[in-house]
């Protein structure tokens, strides 16, 4: 069943381009919309009752021979199944109006699926080289899908995401790669087993290093974001929704926290490096976000600032502290993926994304500025939106660990967030309608449809957030815990 | 040893001429040249299959590609860089080269290594019994590559 996640929207990719020699529109939109339904269903469903033991590897049969094909599911990667179907399933309806101007539907459909193929292999293989294979996938899909537009901006801004992002892939492979060389084995169990057994700090050092500055800059974290600015604004609004609210947290910081929390073992120097790491993120790219005009661009930098929270929280190594971490994860997936997709409603509707040209749009557009009221204050840590209560465990658990100095930094920063939302909303949302603006209309059906799922989710989980802790963070963060007090003080740093 | 060191210095020399030079021809017959010297050097460290797939792919079927699409742009579009680059690249090369000397000299005596085993098994063995999972995710990557050709260079419906 779990192969499903990988195999499935593999499948339909492969056929999707021929299908769309048939229809152009309407098979692609309900096929590619109908595997996103589905995967999200089964992720919340079954998924759950497969690992209520505990954490299962299971093997792929073939008529009834067993093959060589392994993946592990526990509460991690079943929680981060779940908020990738859940995003790409409101991306994919938000994409059945929006995509209708860009042409080859059915292409763009089985890059989307690609990307999810590629995200739901990293999160489910056992070993680094099925890492570096599926952060490629996902990758080389979404390098196309950012150039989807064909237009100058976009092809310049791909292939500066190309260059960086080969960068990193290189950084990671060569870390493996010497991992490899060591221990003669690439699953992650074996690996953290040989590492210890060699007693192999130094390398540890040095893999952790290289392996910080490749997910670093696949999650765009500072000093690593020169990127992001640029490739998540050109690509259309979707895509951007998939990258800000996905890509960025799957390939770089799930991806980081299972090696260093599962294999390497969390250590006092790590522990500091990510918070701290995280701390630059979050209050540089804020100030950044301040000065923006260009609404998406605003909406880039603000991601690369609430990862710095996720790694904050995650950081810390406390189960309170990953438990924070995570649950930020998911909601600033929600409400990031709804923010980017309202600006995409915007652009349509007045084919600029400059805010100083905005102003007023409430009163054309009435859901989606309120759908986007709602994704700003839950970024922006107000109660009793999801976000709040995301960032409030995080500094209690800053507070509980006994760093201050981070916390006093958390709770001025998230200030600072809600000072840039408000602007957001104030320059386009509220004020006088622009003239320019009094024939716009409300966006399409599915469109809206898409943000009010994810603004009704923001609202619904700050509510009920002990239900959505209890059922999902918590199976994830005991996973990550238990990995380090496997691992604790191994190396020695 | 002494054959060795100069296929590695002619590895470095090729790459280099293949950043540095502005005739895009000179660059990619540099690089055919440098992956020629890796495919050797994969060669005498007993790993055929991977100096194999080098010569044939990287420093031929690549290297064709690289030569008939320079072949089909016009001679105008010479791509104008900043003179920045030659300066750049080479004090990153040497800054590079100073790190490596000093880091890699004491990290590589201090690697230590578990003993691999003896019978890993053929390449066909370790290609399709032990990383299976491997052929899913380069059919992913292949995929991924054929639709992002087929996306970027779409012509546009008139309809649409």
């Amino acid at each position: 069943m779990i192969f499903l996640f990988i195999g499935l929207p593999l499948l339909v990719a492969a056929v999707l381009p021929l299908i769309g020699k048939v229809s152009k529109k309407t098979l692609p939109d309900l096929l590619a919309n109908a595997v996103f339904l589905f995967l999200f269903v089964l992720a919340i469903t079954s998924g759950r009752q497969m690992i209520s033991q505990g954490p299962v590897l299971r093997q792929l049969n073939w008529l009834g021979e067993p093959i060589n094909i392994q993946v592990a599911v526990d509460g991690f990667s079943l929680f981060m199944l779940m908020a990738i179907a859940l995003v790409t399933l409101c991306v994919g309806l938000f994409s059945i109006n929006y995509m209708d101007h860009y042409g080859s539907k059915a292409n763009y459909y089985a890059l989307l699926l690609m990307m999810m193929t590629g995200m739901n292999g990293l999160v489910l293989v056992t070993d680094f080289f099925g890492v570096y294979l599926f952060l490629e996938v996902a990758a080389i899909a979404s390098y196309a899908l950012v150039a989807y537009g064909l237009e100058h901006d976009e092809l310049e801004a791909s292939f500066k995401y190309l260059m960086l992002s080969v960068i990193a892939s290189a950084a990671i492979l060569f870390s493996i790669a010497v991992i490899y060389s060591m221990t003669g084995s690439l699953g992650f169990a074996a690996v953290g087993e040989g590492l210890r057994a060699l007693d192999a700090r130094l390398v540890v050092g040095f893999c952790a290093a290289l392996f910080i500055m490749g997910f670093g800059l696949k999650a765009a974290l500072i000093p690593f974001h020169a990127w992001l600015p640029d490739a998540h604004p050109s690509a259309p609004a979707p895509i951007s929704a998939m990258l800000s609210g996905l890509l960025i947290k799957v390939s770089g910081v799930y991806a980081l926290t299972r090696i260093f929390f599962n294999v390497f073992g969390l250590t006092a120097t790590f522990s500091q490096v990510l918070m701290w790491l995280g701390a630059v993120s979050i209050v540089v790219a804020a100030f950044l976000a301040l000065g923006q005009k260009d609404l998406k661009r605003l909406l880039a930098y603000s991601s690369i600032s609430q990862v710095g929270y996720v790694v904050l929280g995650l950081g810390i190594g406390t189960p309170l502290g990953i438990a924070g971490g995570l649950f930020h994860l998911f909601n600033h997936a929600l409400a990031k993926g709804l923010l980017f997709l309202n600006s995409g409603s915007v652009q349509m509707a007045t084919g600029t994304r400059n805010l100083d040209e905005m102003g007023g749009l409430a009163k054309r557009m009435p859901l989606t500025a309120a759908t986007s009221i709602v994704g700003s204050l839950s970024i922006s840590g107000v109660p009793p939106l999801s976000g709040f209560w995301s960032k409030l465990i995080i500094i209690i658990a800053l507070v509980q660990s006994g760093e201050w100095v981070l916390a006093v930094i958390a709770v001025l920063a998230s200030v600072l967030t809600l000072w840039y939302y408000l602007l957001v909303q104030r320059k386009a949302f509220f004020g006088k309608l622009n003239e320019r603006w009094t024939a716009v209309k409300e966006a399409p059906f599915w469109m809206t449809a898409a943000t009010v799922i994810l603004a009704l989710l923001s609202i619904g989980i700050g509510i009920f957030f002990t239900f959505v802790i209890r059922s999902w963070i918590q199976p994830a963060s005991d996973v990550l815990v238990q990995g380090i007090h496997l691992a604790f003080g191994s190396w020695g740093f | 040893m002494t054959l060795q060191i100069l296929l590695l210095t002619g590895l470095i020399l090729f790459s280099i001429l293949a950043i540095l030079s502005r005739n895009l021809l000179r660059s990619a017959i540099s690089l055919a040249v440098a992956s020629l010297l890796l495919g050797i050097i994969f060669f005498r460290m007993n790993a055929p299959y991977a100096g194999v797939f080098e010569i044939s792919v990287v420093a031929g079927l690549i290297t064709v590609l690289f030569i008939l699409t320079i072949a089909l742009t016009k001679g105008e579009s010479d791509v104008r860089e900043s003179n920045l680059v030659r300066i750049v690249f080479p004090l990153f090369f040497v800054v590079f080269i100073i790190i490596d000397v000093l880091v890699m000299k004491s990290l590589v005596q201090k690697i230590p290594a578990l003993p691999g085993s003896a019978d890993q098994g053929t390449f066909g063995d370790v290609l399709w019994k032990q990383r299976t999972f491997d052929l899913i995710g380069q059919l992913a990557i292949i995929l991924a590559g054929v639709f992002s050709v087929l996306a970027l260079f779409r012509k546009r419906d008139k309809d649409e």
